[in-house]
């Protein structure tokens, strides 16, 4: 079947390296472009070197959590979207992480079909945001050199 | 009305028919008149037919399952009592049955000895009930409470199981997802496609082996025997917990040192082979924590109201953050395979079981102390 669907930049974060390897073989299966990170710090540091469209990131890490992670990546990459991984007790912190700025969650064991939907739409949401932060910025600089 | 009989007549519910039989026969040989019935609407036939005291009902079975059994039982009998059989992933099919008053559960495998003794219980019950409406109505009141009491804290952990088993379940979901998808694709060739299934299959067994040690150290954790109380010589415990892992201690260049501070009554009434588990856990942590090289002290002490074991270690203590979650049941710092983070939990269950408590030196890089007291007498 042909997928005229455009390629999502995603970055797993989760420190469960099956879950994390075979999940990425799925997405890359259904056309994605995936990069994996199995701790905190170094999906910040994988985000830092490029961004990417979505970050899936895992709410219950060791070292810093995922709400820890999700604060900085809004703080340093605000464009980027992140649907957060929550277990079966972390619902409520989930409600928190969309409270901070995630975009959305999903239960894991996921549906996928449900997580594709969910990347796609955090997808085109960052699209849209972009293009509003684009607009904006060429106004801005039509009003400074209107200034002059 | 009737004098009640003086042995419970039993009805025994399970879909399995050989567990149904040989469970039957057993029962008669323990002298309770015992019928059984392999499915709920013959169950509900051999009850509008014939005197029951108790009804022993498995929460699953195929077509009627056991809660619209019990929800059944207790609208044409609501004397009779019911006791649940549950399998562990059924906890909380046994909540939803508390809303129907059930006696009691117990989880499967059953063990005939509390098997009869919950049987009694409810007979007990029963009979209570056909003497003294108001007194067993408080008294009732209570066994509910104590039930919803257990039920929830066993909620809370079955919230934690669940979540811990849906760690690998997403592995097995995501492995055979991506199987399937590698299956359809009409590009795959042949050793793709093994190469694939192998890839796949070797994870989704690590997860399934993950899931497996999951419900049994849950097992474990539910199923905490009752305490087998009598003199117990700290002293002596210690030396043989010593002795039981030294020689892996050893192995990682650590010594474990016994010692009982001078003038200490080593003796104490408790439960020593419950006390023996809690203490070589902590004993192990200790060596996991330190690595290699080191020292672990086990120190009997106390005063006369109460004894205490210290197990003294040299390792790097416990991070700040982690110091609150210690005892949390599936806490754990280790690698995956290597701890289940259910030992401190299941300690601190049997020690305060057994009237004491388990408290924490934390030297964040100097070491750690955890600190077992007891009381001298029980209760």
């Amino acid at each position: 079947m042909l997928k005229m669907k455009l390629p999502i930049d995603i970055l797993v974060v989760d420190d469960e390296k099956d879950f994390v390897e075979m999940l990425s073989l799925r997405l890359e299966d259904a056309g994605h472009r995936v990069r994996t990170a199995f701790d905190g710090d170094s999906g910040l540091a994988a985000l830092d070197e490029a961004e990417c469209d979505v970050v899936l990131l895992d709410i219950r890490m060791p070292g810093k959590d995922g709400i820890t992670v999700l604060k900085a990546i809004k703080i340093d990459h605000p464009l980027v979207e992140v649907i957060l991984l929550t277990g079966h007790g972390t619902v409520d912190t989930a409600v928190e992480g969309l409270k901070t700025g995630a975009f959305d969650y999903v239960q894991k064991p996921a549906k996928f079909d449900e997580l594709l939907e969910k990347l796609e739409d955090a997808r085109d949401h960052r699209a849209e945001h972009e293009k509003r932060v684009r607009r904006a910025e060429a106004r801005a600089l039509m009003r400074h050199s209107g200034d002059v | 009305m009737t004098d009640p009989p003086a042995r419970p007549r039993v009805l025994l519910v399970d879909d399995e028919v050989d567990f149904v039989s040989t469970l039957g026969q057993r029962l008669e040989l323990r002298g309770l008149p015992t019928l059984t019935a392999t499915n709920g609407p013959d169950a509900l036939d051999i009850l509008d037919d014939n005197p029951v005291d108790v009804v022993v009902l498995d929460v699953r079975m195929p077509g009627m399952d056991g809660i619209e059994v019990l929800r059944r039982i207790k609208e044409r009998h609501p004397r009779i009592e019911v006791v649940m059989l549950t399998g562990h992933a059924d906890l909380e099919t046994a909540l939803e049955g508390m809303r129907f008053g059930f006696f009691d559960y117990l989880t499967k495998p059953v063990q005939l000895p509390q098997l009869v003794e919950k049987i009694e219980d409810a007979f007990r019950r029963r009979c209570g009930e056909q003497a003294d409406e108001h007194e067993v109505f408080t008294d009732k009141l209570q066994q509910h409470m104590i039930v919803a009491d257990r039920l929830s804290s066993l909620g809370e952990l079955a919230a934690s199981i669940a979540h811990e088993i849906n760690n690998p379940l997403a592995v097995i979901s995501e492995s055979a997802g991506w199987l399937r998808s590698v299956a359809g694709r009409e590009s795959t060739t042949k050793s793709e496609l093994e190469a694939s299934c192998e890839r796949a299959l070797d994870k989704i067994e690590s997860a399934i082996d993950r899931a497996v040690r999951i419900s049994h150290n849950f097992l474990r954790f539910a199923r905490a025997p009752d305490a087998i109380v009598r003199e117990v010589d700290l002293g002596a415990l210690a030396a043989e917990v010593g002795d039981l892992t030294s020689k892996t201690a050893a192995n990682a260049g650590i010594e474990i040192e016994v010692e009982t501070k001078p003038g200490t009554d080593c003796s104490i009434v408790s439960d020593s082979y419950q006390l023996r588990q809690v203490l070589l856990n902590l004993v192990t942590n200790a060596v996991q924590a330190i690595g290699n090289d080191g020292r672990v002290g086990i120190v009997v002490g106390g005063d006369r109201s109460e004894a205490q074991i210290e197990v003294v270690d040299d390792g790097p203590g416990i991070p700040e953050e982690h110091v609150e979650r210690v005892f949390e049941p599936f806490f754990t710092t280790k690698e995956e395979g290597r701890g289940t983070g259910l030992g401190l939990a299941v300690s601190r269950g049997i020690v305060e079981k057994l009237g004491g408590r388990i408290e924490v030196d934390n030297r964040p890089g100097e070491g750690c102390t955890f600190r077992l007291v007891l009381p001298r007498q029980r209760g």
